[in-house]
């Protein structure tokens, strides 16, 4: 029975383990099967000649390449302003943060990680809206208020894994490093930050794809169907997510909902890239 | 011989449960003095009592007196005024299995000393052969300075977490059972290193043999329920029968 009753387990097991990888085979195969031949330079860059677009800037109009760079600066924003913050605060609950002031934080990074994006976006207008009738008039939504919102949306892995990763480490590295005569920071910042970078990173990881992907906070905050490259942060931009959000739901031809699959297929490139990026980085950074 | 670590009425609890309670010991300079007893019975909770390593560890609460003798000054352990980590630097410790950082091994000696003591690099380099040399590892490894340290053998990494302290200068060494996870031959190192040793620092060490306690010791104590602490003499303890009828009263 105990024998029968393993055998199933394992069976189980091994299903749920082929599950995950046959359902991320249908749904590769099934964008690139859709997607792969609208995949041209058209589909980037539609009647302005790349070089043109690289190089001088030039406006490109039909192709989505204003929408891989707003995806690009949004996503550089965001990790430049949440990576700190929820490292820093990582490290403060990890290391600093005891009994009560702990429990608090805690509970209080768990009810951002459950705010849904949509309420996240409407934050933003709202902080706009307040904004433009308090003491900035000229306020709008923008890159940089997206970046912000996203900032809060991701927050909560960063500062989560960050914690976990220093706390799960063994007591012994500690007492080493404190024996040596290292203070509490010397100690985090020599010994306890390079050993937990692995988790760190996959902390990271997670929250570049969240932002990178999320559409929801964008809409409310600043992304448009038709605004070119972004040209600075109080400026109005377009992503990639969007991109596929409103050719999918508006689309005028099968050719436009082949160009939504080809982006959806960019949009996942991208991703794919940014996380071996973090992956390499990470890499470097590991203690010598 | 002049006592190098005074012991008053000690007491150390983790989390409300006392491991130590009102011990109160005099260790002499040079040794090795040993402290034996049973599993639980305190020894590494007082050894890392005198350079203060238990207040890393969750709920520990310590009270009492411990007397450090560095240089020709008394220092009190636990008083406001005394510096944490400059106490552990000049109290050094190695532990039971060898606790390399994740480094390579020039750079696990190099490490604290940079940082630490703020040490530029010529000297932090000079000082990390220096310490190489004096557990006998330099010919070892210093053609693979650069390499991870845990690519090195148990007793060799065992070395180079003495060098490490080593490097340091301190004044008391604290050992806690240096040689436990090691086998025979690189045990063996380690103690004919003890005995190289003693003329320059106060070793302290906690040891479950009472062989090796035999071989080396100056001085020995029998830690006990972290309780009582009896101090046995030296042709007590130097005799094995003698030894062996003692520790099965006191234990």
């Amino acid at each position: 029975m105990a024998d029968r009753q393993e055998k199933l387990s394992v069976a189980f097991a091994w299903l749920s383990a082929l599950l995950v990888p046959a359902l991320l085979a249908m749904v590769t195969g099934f964008l690139l099967r859709r997607g792969l031949p609208s995949l041209q330079v058209a589909l980037w860059f539609g009647d302005t000649p790349p070089l043109a677009a690289l190089l001088h800037g030039a406006p490109v109009f039909d192709g989505i390449w204003p929408a891989c760079l707003g995806t690009l600066y949004l996503v550089a924003l965001v990790a430049l302003m949440a990576v700190p913050l929820g490292v820093a605060s990582g490290i403060f609950l990890a290391e600093y943060a005891g009994g009560r002031t702990k429990l608090a934080f805690s509970f209080c990074i768990e009810l951002l990680a459950g705010i849904p994006s949509i309420l996240m976006g409407l934050f933003g207008f709202a902080l706009i809206l307040f904004l433009r009738r308090s003491f900035a008039p000229e306020a709008n939504t923008c890159l940089l208020l997206s970046a912000f919102c996203l900032t809060l949306l991701v927050l909560p892995y960063l500062i989560s894994s960050t914690r976990l990763a220093i706390e799960s480490l063994p007591d012994a590295l500690r007492l080493t490093g404190a024996s040596l005569g290292l203070s509490h920071w010397q100690l985090i910042r020599r010994i306890l930050l390079p050993a937990s970078a692995p988790g760190i990173f996959s902390g990271v990881i997670l929250a570049i794809g969240r932002a990178a992907e999320d559409t929801a906070v964008i809409l409310m905050t600043g992304v448009v169907a038709n605004a070119g490259t972004p040209g600075s942060l109080t400026a109005k931009y377009e992503a990639l997510p969007f991109h596929i959000y409103y050719l999918a739901a508006e689309y005028q031809s099968p050719a436009e909902l082949a160009q939504a699959f080809a982006t959806a297929l960019v949009l996942l490139a991208l991703t794919g890239l940014l996380l071996l990026a973090a992956r390499r980085l990470q890499a470097g950074l590991e203690i010598k | 011989m002049k006592a190098a670590i005074r012991v008053e009425k000690l007491s150390v609890s983790f989390a409300g449960k006392h491991v130590i309670r009102h011990l109160s010991l005099e260790i002499a300079s040079g040794g090795p003095t040993f402290l034996v007893g049973r599993s639980g019975s305190g020894k590494t909770t007082l050894l890392r009592a005198l350079n203060r390593l238990n207040e890393c560890l969750p709920g520990c609460a310590t009270s009492g007196q411990v007397e450090l003798r560095l240089g020709e000054q008394w220092v009190d352990a636990y008083a406001a005024t005394t510096n944490v980590e400059n106490l552990r630097r000049r109290v050094g410790m190695v532990f039971q299995s060898p606790n390399v950082l994740p480094l390579s091994i020039l750079r696990n000696i190099e490490m604290p000393l940079k940082v630490a003591l703020s040490l530029p690099a010529d000297e932090a380099e000079a000082r990390a052969e220096q310490a190489l040399r004096e557990v006998h590892l330099w010919d070892e490894v210093k053609d693979r300075l650069s390499q991870a340290a845990s690519t090195l053998s148990g007793g060799q990494q065992q070395r180079l977490c003495l060098a490490r302290t080593l490097a340091l200068r301190p004044q008391i060494l604290l050992l806690d059972e240096p040689t436990a996870s090691l086998d025979f031959k690189a045990a063996q190192r380690i103690e004919d290193l003890l005995l190289e040793l003693k003329s320059r620092y106060t070793l302290l060490v906690v040891s479950h043999s009472l062989g090796q306690a035999r071989r080396i010791a100056e001085s020995l104590f029998v830690l006990h329920d972290g309780e009582r602490i009896e101090a046995l003499s030296k042709d007590v303890f130097q005799d094995r029968d003698a030894l062996f009828s003692v520790m099965d009263e006191l234990i």
